[in-house]
């Protein structure tokens, strides 16, 4: 690797492509490569900004599609949710309505203050009536439900935040 | 416009230009978008940005579900769906109807028919358009030679029963068929139990045409004049112009009238292409496809007729205004497009994605670039290589050949490999100036020469 030609990155590019891992850097004396699932992300060697990608705030979105027109894209990009330190966010799996409850009248999957394993389901995402539950992915307690009952969300706006168990 | 607000359900440079089009009629646009094209041209363009899922296509342009559910509830009453990607799927064009989403482009039922080739091979057959001619099947050498009297040589044997050049040969005279007509039979025979042969006309020197058409839905259909395809590259192609101007008043009459023919027949709705081989040698004209959706090279058409195909589409998807008359379509001036791709053609066409360090595309009378392109922009790599369209406009063929070539030249683009270089290389060849080539031209003639001095 010590002269990659275009076929070893393209190579390269694919396997990361199929790995489910979320930054690729390697380094050797004639390239550096630093692959990123972020479209927001740097070079390590860069200032990292850490910013939550798409959180939108789901009133700019969803709640009132004629309201929201003259909204500029830029609005849809603005209202980011920051994670607390030391918290950990639920995000979209994709674009789709946010539900709390299985079905309507139906107790919320889960409350503000609740203990929860990883594999908890703590809410659910409609696409053209698919409903796919999002499991919650870390032990601990839900700290905040960011979005409203109802809204549409965007793929990987913040959905849930959750304190982990230490 | 009874439009109000429009999903744009593509990405890249139709993108941007579906934007304009719409903005330009008072229509506001959502913009759909992968986390790829979260900082794309067209999510900077859109009145609003959904980002419906993670980079690659398949859970992003290419799921109907997302995309319509993002359009319901953005409260868009249209959809626009590029090219590419779901533009030529029915189910797409079926959920809007389903949901109550005016859709840009034909009914599903359309969509579905005329991408069935045999079914569209049958509607052209019916609507009286010319297919390439072909035989039964032929038992004999005998009956060979009496078929290709009649279709005239050169003549290409198929096996009847399947394809991949098994049991296919070319014979341009009859002693080529007595040689080879044992030998394709048994290899028929052989690849797929059966050794029937049959004849098609063969097209030697063909150039690809196609016809720019609008119908209203009610059988009115009018054309924009056609487009000659015929530089292309394992059937993509690499440079389009308007008008055909190879060939005859006599045939292009027939060819236009052809390909309204074919879709008045079906009541086409808004914008469609119709495909045809034209065959040089024969003054000919054969029909290949309908494409169902507007089309990379349409602004070659834009640019010698003076509408605007775009907003075109949604003033028919709105229901708004009638077609124009064909006699208010009028073709002047000639315009060429050249495809400007980020790929290596030295490198056997090596996809070369990556940021764009200087964008410096050409500028000044008669030269169009459509581009979702700018300094910084980083071409992502899940997607079609294709970064600009170059459109150059003048008075006849020849000074657009000489445009182009200076747009060529002052084409500068830094950050990532494109194919530039080849397309300088293709419009500075005596050939193409002087119009003389087919659609394998490039692939026979030309690649080879650039590939030896370009290594």
């Amino acid at each position: 690797m010590a002269n990659p030609t275009p076929a070893d990155i393209e190579n390269l590019i694919e396997l990361f492509n199929r790995s489910d891992w979320d930054e690729m850097h390697l380094k050797t004396d004639a390239l550096e490569i630093f692959l990123s699932n972020d479209p927001n992300a740097r070079r390590p060697s860069a200032q990292v900004v850490v910013a939550a990608p798409s959180a939108v705030a789901p009133a700019a979105v969803g709640a009132a599609p004629a309201a929201s027109a003259a909204a500029p894209a830029a609005a849809a990009h603005s209202a980011e949710v920051s994670i607390p330190a030391g918290m950990v966010a639920v995000r979209a799996p994709n674009l789709g309505t946010f539900y709390r409850a299985p079905k309507p009248g139906a107790p919320a999957y889960v409350e503000v203050g609740q203990a929860i394993e990883a594999d908890t389901e703590v809410c659910l995402i409609e696409v053209m009536k698919l409903f796919t539950p999002v499991k919650a992915g870390v032990k601990g307690t839900v700290r905040q439900i960011v979005v409203n009952d109802g809204t549409m969300v965007e793929y990987e706006q913040v959905l849930v935040i959750i304190e982990p168990a230490a | 416009m009874t439009i109000k607000r429009t999903l744009v359900a593509n990405r890249g440079e139709i993108a941007v230009r579906v934007i304009r089009a719409a903005h330009a009629l008072g229509i506001e646009a959502v913009q759909v978008v992968s986390a790829a094209d979260r900082d794309s041209e067209a999510a900077r363009m859109a009145d609003q940005v959904v980002v419906i899922g993670p980079a690659p296509s398949k859970q992003s342009y290419l799921n109907a579900g997302l995309i319509v559910h993002a359009a319901k509830q953005t409260g868009c009453d249209a959809l626009h769906p590029g090219y590419g990607f779901l533009s030529e799927r029915a189910e797409l064009a079926n959920l809007c109807a389903e949901n109550g989403i005016t859709f840009v482009g034909p009914a599903a039922e359309t969509i579905g028919a005329l991408g069935d080739k045999l079914r569209s091979r049958a509607i052209a057959a019916e609507a009286g358009v010319p297919l390439v001619p072909g035989t039964d099947k032929i038992a004999s050498i005998t009956a060979a030679h009496k078929a290709a009297e009649k279709l005239g040589y050169p003549v290409l044997m198929k096996a009847s029963a399947g394809g991949g050049g098994r049991g296919m040969f070319v014979a341009r005279n009859a002693d080529a068929i007595t040689a080879s007509f044992d030998a394709a039979s048994t290899e028929a025979e052989e690849a797929f139990g059966d050794g029937t042969l049959y004849m098609e006309t063969y097209v030697e020197n063909a150039r690809h045409v196609e016809v720019q058409a609008v119908g209203d839905g009610k059988g009115r259909v009018v054309h924009f004049g056609e487009r000659d395809c015929s530089v292309q590259r394992r059937y993509q192609k690499v440079i389009e112009e308007a008008p055909c101007a190879l060939m005859p008043a006599k045939l292009r009459g027939e060819l236009h009238e052809s390909a309204v023919k074919l879709l008045s027949s079906m009541k086409y709705l808004n914008a469609g292409t119709v495909e045809f081989l034209y065959d040089v040698d024969r003054q000919a004209i054969y029909f290949i496809e309908v494409n169902t959706r507007i089309q990379v090279e349409h602004p070659v058409s834009e640019q010698v007729t003076g509408f605007d195909l775009v907003q075109t589409q949604f003033r028919i998807a709105g229901g708004e205004a009638a077609l124009p008359r064909q006699d208010q379509i009028k073709v002047g001036r000639h315009a060429i497009e050249c495809r400007i791709n980020a790929e290596d053609a030295a490198r056997n066409f090596m996809p070369s994605p990556g940021r764009i360090t200087r964008w410096s595309p050409p500028r000044g009378a008669g030269i169009r670039v459509d581009s979702h392109c700018h300094d910084g922009y980083l071409v992502p790599p899940y997607y079609d290589s294709m970064i600009a369209k170059l459109i150059v406009t003048a008075d006849d063929r020849p000074a657009c050949v000489e445009r182009l070539q200076r747009a060529l030249a002052n084409f500068e683009v830094e950050g990532l490999t494109t194919n530039i270089p080849l397309l300088r290389y293709i419009v500075a060849q005596n050939d193409f100036a002087q119009n003389r080539f087919h659609t394998k031209w490039l692939e026979q003639s030309v690649l080879p020469a650039f590939q030896q001095d370009h290594v």
